[in-house]
């Protein structure tokens, strides 16, 4: 029995340092590191999918240039150590020819740091943390905005129609949270808003109300969140009973924008508006098209990470097809030279202010109207005209 | 001043809450003098139980709680019996290993939740989750309040048991010393079985009335185990008012920290409180008092 | 276990081939941080399994290494490769500072008192942005592309490290450790101070740790809070290392490393891309099943209970 066991763990070990899948030689094989499980599972999740349902219709079209492209998934689990394991792994035994996806801000950097020494071209798709594309990498390409830039559509209609003149920030203190809230509030003082408060919080927290009755003290015009979904729930539906009422309640994209926003927080989450990077009503080709053939294929709804790895995925297969050969550096070079439009937007990587090979796009506003996340600005895309100023002692009765 | 008054009853009502969970770990540490770190696990399994109740068979939280005090009870004499007792036969280097044990636990409990139910957030939305009660400009959280209620009543109940009946003598004296205790003919290691139970009863009824005022996912325990651990420590091991008392304290500190530090750094006056009772009040506020 | 000379030399040949061997980065990735985690696991050692001060907060010392070597490179501008010199010492004068606060405690309440500083630093780093960069962490650029350079550090500050903790175990200092953890009082009564022993015990573990720390920060070159001061992936996972590897022993630590981290990438790749993916999405149950079965059956780790494993293996055989 024993001896049976030890040659079982003989074998093991000697399928283990030579194993890999094995796909015909026809093929080009394209990493994708995703929080497959751990607190983002449900994020990696979408975007999975997303590259996945992409796949199908890039392969029945014909593939790239007649090959068949796989993508391999690695499971970063939410931590950047296992994220450079994981990039490591995708390139010197899988032999990808480029990397893609990139959750978490911090797994981002690491894979970026990893594949910009191994000079592999990487697709950033969702990792929104500046500095990124700040450092010059080469071969690191990012086709969503920067969390500095979630609210630029916030900016025309501050300063077109609510003209607050005192705001307060609440963000969640991790990598997300505090970016976001430090280049609000320069928006804020370029602006000519007053911020009167500045505040971070720990995710997960149980009980706002210190916090938001201090808000309430305040009393600013705006009031800016930037939260993951619970948290985002948690702090209206708080606000809403300590009776806080700014003239808005804008968020920061992320918790805000969920379905589960308006399931959770009830009638606080009714008149919220928040920063979107992108919506399925948008005049994008394909953008409703993928909304509903995801709600079909996978019975849930996807949102705007969805749509970044579902672009992603056609952008990797455009730059294979364009690309002289499958060096690392000939594939690099065909990324660069994108440009295309896809469900989530116009794709093509540009270099300004500090940053490199970033893909610059518009953002957008939306609202919960009775219950429905509408877009309402800018005013040539919205689906409902916004709601301002807001009845609050109406809309929480 | 609304601001400080607020922030009180903030602290308050949650330090019900937070009671709650420190009574069941205080006599489990009173008892058995093990720290039980897979007990903010054990209050994760019994919301659970209660989002399940509530979602499939639309049992209201405030019944479920006859269902799943009961159903960790179980579960903890279980773990009680077949993993935690066996170990303080073996021989080892470090006495450390039953609390070892708990984070093994702890780890395998969350893992199976993960399984079934995946990482997502689930919530319980009842029609009062969200109701407030105004004293003035003072908003009272509803279901809170009813926490805070219950949790004084479970405290009650177990001080009465703990003091009057025959059993909960029998708990307390195999609390003092375990050896005196078998000698005067208790049965020692049925004792700490049955404490463990309570103690995961009783943070089972934490966890059924947390679930309307938050979410559930299946990492929620951690923090709530530390938690529980500042509560024992500042109420005194083994003592059921320290442990209302300790969760009234813990929660009032943590609110105005909140408010007057940073909400960021909220939960570093807990640990902070905590170290300072460890190092110059080791007895906790029991000490203070007499019982 | 007194080990055989020639098996010694064994090991160390096979260390100082193996990149050469195996030509992987992958691979070589995988036993740096297992080097890495021999650092911390025999630290840990030192102070849990010689001295019997249990530590639930070895993330303070490894956090505290990382920061100072990323610090040298946003305050002071200097290399980070300073922080290998720097990040010990620093994690020392901490280690000081929580024996002081902490060593009046026994036992699982000096255990609990590590877990609430651990959580404290990792609170505060979080929230003093200015100074830690809070969760934007502070990111380098790796000064060798090469991994080898790491790996053979990490060997050389492994073998330093075991090394070092092998002549204080043999020395007098190592016999005031045992007796300090075999009973605190009778030492005392003895004429041990317990105090300056254990003090002595923690500095040279949060020495080690904090080397380790730093040595993360230009290996990985990016750290946040959440990452180096994580109390279930840092310090529990010290903890497990030295538990599974066998406490109180030389050898445990470095052989829990090797299998703990060896096993969680199995698992996370799902045994190499033998197996589904579900068997990836259990690895941190197959982890805590571990743990309850090793703490129930082999309370004294691989190597301390290793007369137990062969006595199942012999028996066997005396039968087949």
């Amino acid at each position: 029995m024993k001896r049976i066991a030890t040659v079982c763990l003989a074998l093991c070990m000697a399928a283990a340092l030579s194993a890999g899948p094995t796909l015909a030689q026809d093929s080009i094989k394209v990493g994708i590191i995703l929080p497959l499980t751990g607190g983002q599972a449900a994020f990696g999740e979408i975007e999975k999918n997303s590259f996945e349902l992409a796949l199908e219709e890039i392969n029945a079209g014909g593939g790239v240039n007649g090959k068949r492209l796989y993508f391999i998934f690695e499971d970063d689990t939410g931590k950047p150590e296992v994220a450079r394991s994981a990039a490591e792994k995708l390139i010197t035994k899988d032999k990808v020819v480029m990397l893609g996806g990139g959750y978490g801000s911090s797994e981002t950097f690491a894979i970026a740091g990893v594949a910009q020494q191994n000079e592999m071209p990487f697709l950033v798709n969702t990792g929104s943390a500046d500095k990124i594309t700040e450092q010059n990498w080469n071969y690191v390409f990012r086709l969503n905005p920067a969390v500095s830039e979630y609210p630029s559509a916030l900016e025309s209609f501050l300063t077109e129609v609510v003209k607050p003149k005192t705001a307060a920030i609440l963000f969640e203190d991790s990598n997300f949270g505090s970016g976001g809230s430090k280049t609000f509030q320069e928006t804020c003082n370029r602006l000519g808003i007053k911020v009167l408060l500045n505040e971070g919080y720990s995710k997960g927290g149980v009980d706002f109300k210190p916090l938001l009755v201090k808000v309430k003290q305040a009393n600013p015009d705006l009031v800016y969140m930037i939260s993951y979904i619970m948290d985002a729930s948690l702090l209206m539906s708080q606000s809403r009973e300590l009776r806080l009422s700014p003239k808005v309640f804008v968020g920061g994209a992320a918790g805000f924008t969920l379905p589960e926003f308006p399931k959770n927080a009830g009638k606080a989450s009714e008149m919220v508006y928040s920063a979107t990077l992108w919506y399925q009503t948008l005049p994008y080709p394909g953008a409703m098209a993928y909304y509903d053939k995801y709600v079909k294929k996978f019975n849930k709804d996807t949102e705007y990470h969805g749509a970044e790895a579902y672009a992603a995925a056609f952008v990797i297969a455009d730059a294979l097809k364009r690309t002289k050969s499958l060096t690392p550096k000939d594939v690099r070079d065909s990324l660069a030279a994108t440009d295309m439009m896809t469900v989530f937007g116009p794709v093509k990587f540009i270099s300004y202010d500090k940053k490199t090979n970033q893909n610059k796009l518009p953002t957008y506003l939306v609202q919960w109207i009775d219950g429905k996340l509408e877009l309402v600005w800018p005013r040539n895309v919205a689906t409902k005209p916004f709601v301002f100023p807001i009845d609050w002692e109406k809309t929480w009765k | 001043m609304e601001i400080l008054v607020q922030t009180l009853v903030s602290g308050v009502l949650i330090g019900g809450i937070y009671a709650l969970i420190g009574i069941g770990m205080t006599l489990i540490m009173g008892v058995m003098k093990i720290i039980n770190l897979a007990h903010g696990q054990l209050m994760m399994v019994a919301m659970y139980i209660t989002f399940v109740l509530f979602e499939y068979f639309g049992l209201d939280p405030y019944f479920s709680l006859l269902v799943s005090m009961p159903a960790l009870f179980l579960l903890g004499i279980f773990l009680q019996k077949y993993l935690l007792n066996p170990l303080l036969k073996v021989d080892s280097i470090l006495p450390e290993n039953q609390v070892l044990m708990t984070v093994g636990i702890g780890m395998v409990l969350t893992e199976i939740i993960r399984f079934i139910f995946r990482s997502d957030y689930r919530s319980v939305k009842t029609a009062y989750s969200a109701t407030a009660l105004y004293i003035g400009p003072i908003s009272l959280n509803f279901p809170m309040v009813v926490a805070f209620g219950i949790a004084l009543l479970l405290t009650a109940a177990l001080f009465f048991f703990l003091l009057k009946t025959d059993l909960g003598k029998s708990v307390r004296a195999t609390a003092q010393n375990a050896d005196a205790a078998m000698i005067m003919g208790i049965n020692a290691h049925w004792i700490t079985v049955l404490t463990y139970g309570l103690g995961s009863g009783l943070v089972a009824a934490a966890g059924t009335l947390l679930l309307p005022i938050y979410y559930l996912f299946p990492d929620i325990g951690g923090p709530f185990t530390l938690k529980a651990f500042v509560i024992t420590m500042l109420g005194g091991m083994g003592s059921t008012i320290g442990a209302i008392l300790g969760g009234v304290v813990l929660g009032v500190a943590e609110s105005l920290g909140a408010t007057y530090i940073s909400m960021a750094l909220k939960d570093a006056v807990g640990l902070v409180i905590f170290l300072l009772v460890l190092i110059f009040l080791p007895g906790g506020l029991k000490t203070l008092t007499k019982v | 276990m007194r080990i055989n000379r020639w098996v010694l030399l064994g090991i160390v040949l096979f260390f100082l081939a193996f990149p050469v061997l195996v030509p992987s980065d992958y691979y070589r990735h995988i036993f740096i941080i297992a080097l890495m985690w021999v650092l911390i696991g025999s630290s840990w050692n030192l102070l849990a399994g010689f001295t019997g001060q249990v530590s639930f907060g070895h993330a303070i010392f490894f956090g505290t290494g990382a920061y100072t070597a990323g610090l040298c490179v946003t305050k002071l501008g200097i290399s980070a490769w300073w922080g290998i010199l720097l990040g010990g010492p620093v994690s020392t004068l901490v280690g000081l500072f929580i024996g002081w606060v902490c060593f009046r405690l026994r036992g699982p309440y000096f255990a609990l008192a590590t877990i609430a500083v651990g959580e404290i630093f990792r609170l505060v780093a979080i929230d003093w942005r200015s100074f830690t960069e809070g969760m934007e962490g502070i990111l380098i650029i790796q000064t060798f592309r090469s991994k080898l350079p790491y790996y053979y550090l990490g060997v050389a500050l492994a073998a330093l490290c075991m090394f070092a903790i092998h002549r204080v175990v043999y020395s007098k200092w190592g016999y005031y450790f045992v007796a300090i953890r075999e009973d605190q009082d009778a030492a005392e009564s003895m004429g041990i101070s317990a105090f300056r022993y254990k003090s002595l015990s923690l500095m040279i573990s949060s020495f080690f740790t904090g080397l380790a720390g730093a040595f993360y920060m230009n290996y990985m070159a990016f750290i946040d809070p959440h990452v180096v001061f994580n109390l279930h992936d840092i310090s529990i996972m010290a903890i497990l290392v030295g538990i599974i590897g066998g406490v109180g022993t030389i050898w445990g630590p470095p052989v829990g490393a090797f299998i703990m981290v060896f096993l969680q990438e199995t698992f996370r790749s799902s045994f190499f891309g033998l197996f589904p993916r579900w068997v990836s999405e259990s690895h941190v149950l197959a982890f805590g099943l571990l743990v309850i079965f090793v703490i129930r059956y082999l309370a004294n780790g691989v190597i301390g209970d290793w007369p137990k494993i062969r006595r199942l293996w012999t028996r066997e055989k005396a039968y087949s």
